[in-house]
């Protein structure tokens, strides 16, 4: 196994070229002599332990007995999945929650973050199915596993052409390959679990999977599934950086109107996810220079599925960061987005992750929205 | 070490604005081992025999035989004694000392105690305040003991005492000692030795015939040789702002527990459950809480059993508030049937101190119920003693008539018999 001398990514020792970033492999390097790799710093040392309940009543303040109820008032503590949020740099905030209709939160978030306000950011948003046994440990494992191969950039010194975007998208390809892993596991477990008397689990641990890496003013997405990126400039037009792999998809790019077609019976049918029963997990790449203030919002449709197209998103997050949107607090926004889904009806699990992006004033050049790597998804 | 286990038994569902929440709680003992041999510290048993001249010779041979029965089923190494009661009491066995005392069972003793009993003649009244206060006073002299239980023979009427000064005994004797009460014969009076059984956390029954009593001594000592948990509480957590209504034993029988509250804490209230054995009692629990919005759910009360102050088995009794009717209208089999069991209890009392001041109507009413619940809950046992008290017409409808004629010992049969419960059919 060896890898690209210039982007690191595995390639076959028969190959000429990298497939990542088109460098020339002669010579390659060993894939196990370590790559000088700069790890975005700002993540916590540890994961948030998320098992088991909160310690503190929040109905009453009393303290949270081991049966998980209050030992005053008797209220069901809440399970710390339930409601979690990360902030790995002030620029950079995620809120993951149950919402108000399903039992459990199946919705998993995992951020990292350079201190530098724009400097680099990891978002990771995945969406277990709600169909399928453990999707709520499935979809963190996931997340987290993406997440960790991500922060381990080594894309300085790559200048911003199109060989650093390739390394990054071939980086989004790995995160994926990580996250299926993780989510594969987490089936292998339950597995184990079961014993030759219970029937087999009904169907595997599965969930969607979205990425956004953010280098400097370069942003590339990756996806699979019906989890969302969205770029939102403080003023101006708002763009969906990606295209869903769900039958509404198929529909609206057959003519079905968008509300009508995010409405229908099959609207929330994905066509493609992570988990043992997955066709492929490659994800669909965007790429986008972020030359404007604004704000990078990645969510499950447990938000978008109130507010779906980009303009009224944009609304949404306009006015609920407030007139003065470089001063608004990316956890508080995160916050308040989840609330309003809430306040909608919370049919789902909600997931909001946010970046403020604030170029040095006077930086001023044309935005590049939206351009799929890859072709659009098979349905698509 | 025993292994204690609790199952709850509920419906959690309650409508909008609902408020009260009832449960069957069953706690299970397993591997109880034998009392005073677990090294939690001793066990002592006191046997006290009526002596009374109403005894008569027959009846003091019999209780002669029954009390050596029961000295042969003590393991040796429990402390024991033995107490003859009359209008005042008398230590028969260790006697001859200046001061009260205990003897640990063995060989030796077990033959002197026996020439004791042997020497216990007819004479004199019935004063069972006293020999509950020496008995007391008995297990006082041994400072190690965990485990204190006696058996009381009467025969009679507690006539050489007044009402007041029995119930000082019995507040006095209360969580010192356990203590099941037996009567033979037609001549005593169950509410006044149930009182005591009730405040001593024992059994109360009669024995019908004095040579039905050997048996009787032999099984009650077993058992409480078999009881090798000490003590144990059973708690009862309710949240804050909760009202507990009651806390019910409901199985084996029926004994409220509600008044014998000892607060743990502010929120939890202990009830003392004396000794166990490899044995399963249901307890029934009802708590009052706020009514919460539809959806939302809380716990309405966690139900424990402590050995000392060990937690060794906890229930939980949930509330959750729904607009389901399929779900809020679904009576739960165990709350229903030991409600129906209390109040047959309750029922069959009623009717029969109806009965004993000549009220015929309230008699007839009540033993009627009772007919009907026992018919309802299937409760055998408790329909075959009716049977003997009235004339059944319609069990389902509780319509019966009174008999002319009834047996004395058949109507004591039925109300010590009251609050035995039957198990819900699975």
């Amino acid at each position: 196994m060896t890898a690209c001398p210039k982007c690191h990514v595995a390639v076959e020792d028969s190959e000429e070229y990298c497939e990542a970033c088109g460098a020339q492999l002669s010579p390659t390097v060993a894939a196990n002599e370590p790559p000088p790799t700069e790890e975005i710093t700002g993540r916590p040392p540890q994961d948030a332990d998320l098992a088991g309940a909160e310690s503190t009543c929040p109905a009453c303040g009393g303290a949270v007995a081991d049966d998980g109820y209050c030992g005053t008032c008797g209220a069901r503590a809440p399970k710390r999945r339930d409601h979690f949020t990360e902030q790995p740099a002030p620029w950079v905030a995620a809120v993951c929650d149950r919402g108000l209709r399903h039992t459990r939160n199946e919705d998993a978030v995992a951020v990292a973050a350079d201190a530098e306000p724009g400097s680099r950011a990891v978002l990771v948003v995945c969406d277990g199915v709600s169909s399928s046994v453990d999707s709520d440990l499935a979809s963190l494992a996931a997340a987290r596993a993406a997440r960790d191969i991500l922060v381990s950039s080594r894309s300085r010194g790559m200048g911003a052409g199109p060989s650093l975007i390739a390394a990054i998208a071939a980086r989004l390809g790995a995160a994926a390959d990580a996250a299926s892993e993780a989510v594969l596991e987490v089936t292998r477990n339950a597995t184990d679990v079961a014993t030759a008397d219970v029937p087999p689990a009904p169907s595997p641990a599965s969930c969607t999977f979205i990425a956004a890496v953010v280098e400097g003013d370069l942003l590339v997405v990756g996806s699979v599934g019906d989890s969302r990126a969205y770029w939102i400039p403080d003023a101006g037009t708002a763009t969906a950086l990606t295209l869903d792999d769900s039958f509404a998809q198929v529909q609206i790019a057959a003519g079905v109107p968008r509300v009508e077609a995010e409405s229908g019976p099959q609207s929330h049918a994905i066509t493609r996810w992570l988990g043992a029963d997955a066709p492929d997990h490659k994800p669909v790449t965007a790429t986008m220079t972020l030359a404007e203030p604004g704000w990078l919002l990645v969510c499950s449709d447990g938000l978008w599925n109130y507010c779906s197209a980009a303009q009224d998103l944009a609304n949404l997050v306009r006015q609920t960061s407030g007139t003065s949107p470089a001063a608004a607090a990316p956890l508080a926004l995160a916050e308040a987005l989840v609330s309003w889904a809430k306040a909608q009806g919370g049919q789902d699990n909600i997931s909001a992750a946010v970046a403020r992006i604030q170029p040095a004033d006077g930086h001023v050049s044309g935005s590049n929205p939206f351009q799929p790597r890859e072709e659009a998804p098979p349905n698509g | 070490m025993a292994d204690f286990s609790a199952e709850v038994y509920q419906n959690e569902f309650l409508p909008d604005g609902g408020t009260d929440v009832h449960a069957v709680v069953t706690v299970t003992c397993t591997g109880a081992g034998a009392a005073g041999q677990v090294g939690e510290g001793d066990a002592a048993e006191i046997v006290i025999v009526d002596t009374s001249g109403s005894m008569g010779e027959v009846n003091i041979a019999m209780a002669q035989q029954a009390a050596a029965a029961a000295i042969d089923q003590i393991i040796d190494g429990t402390w024991f004694a033995v107490i003859a009661g009359t209008h005042v009491a008398r230590m028969a066995f260790p006697a001859g000392r200046t001061e009260l005392a205990m003897v640990q069972m063995d060989g030796s003793s077990r033959a002197s105690a026996k020439r004791a009993i042997s020497s216990f003649r007819a004479d004199g009244g019935t004063a069972m305040g006293t020999w509950l206060t020496m008995a007391a006073r008995v297990f006082a002299t041994v400072p190690s003991l965990a485990q204190k239980h006696a058996i009381l023979l009467t025969d009679g009427e507690n006539q050489h005492e007044t009402p007041e000064q029995l119930t000082a005994a019995i507040g006095a004797a209360e969580g010192q000692f356990q203590c099941d009460c037996r009567g033979v014969g037609s001549a005593w009076q169950v509410a006044e030795v149930r009182r005591i059984a009730q405040a001593l956390m024992g059994t109360v029954d009669i024995i019908p015939t004095g040579a039905q009593m050997a048996s009787t001594f032999e099984t009650l000592m077993r058992q409480s040789m078999g009881r090798g948990v000490a003590s144990a509480t059973l708690r009862v957590w309710a949240p804050q702002g909760a009202q507990v209504l009651f806390v019910r034993q409901v199985s084996p029988t029926v004994e409220d527990l509600t008044s014998r509250r000892q607060e743990v804490s502010a929120l939890t209230g202990g009830f003392p459950t004396g000794s166990w054995g490899d044995e399963s009692r249901d307890y029934h629990v009802a708590v009052r809480l706020a009514a919460k919005g539809i959806g939302q759910e809380q716990l309405a009360a966690r139900v424990q059993l402590a050995v000392g102050d060990k937690v060794v088995a906890q229930g939980l009794v949930k509330a959750m508030w729904s607009n389901d009717d399929t779900l809020t209208t679904r009576i739960n089999p165990e709350v229903a049937h030991y409600t129906g069991q209390t109040e047959l209890a309750d029922a069959i009392q009623e009717g029969l101190a109806a009965k004993a001041i000549g009220d015929d109507a309230t008699a007839t009413a009540k033993l009627g119920r009772a007919v009907q619940l026992a018919a309802e809950t299937g409760n055998d046992e408790a329909t075959a003693k009716l049977k003997k008290v009235v004339d059944i017409d319609d069990p389902n409808a509780g319509t019966v008539r009174l008999r002319r004629s009834v047996d004395k010992l058949d109507e004591m049969a039925l109300d010590t018999a009251s609050t035995k419960t039957t198990r819900v059919k699975k």
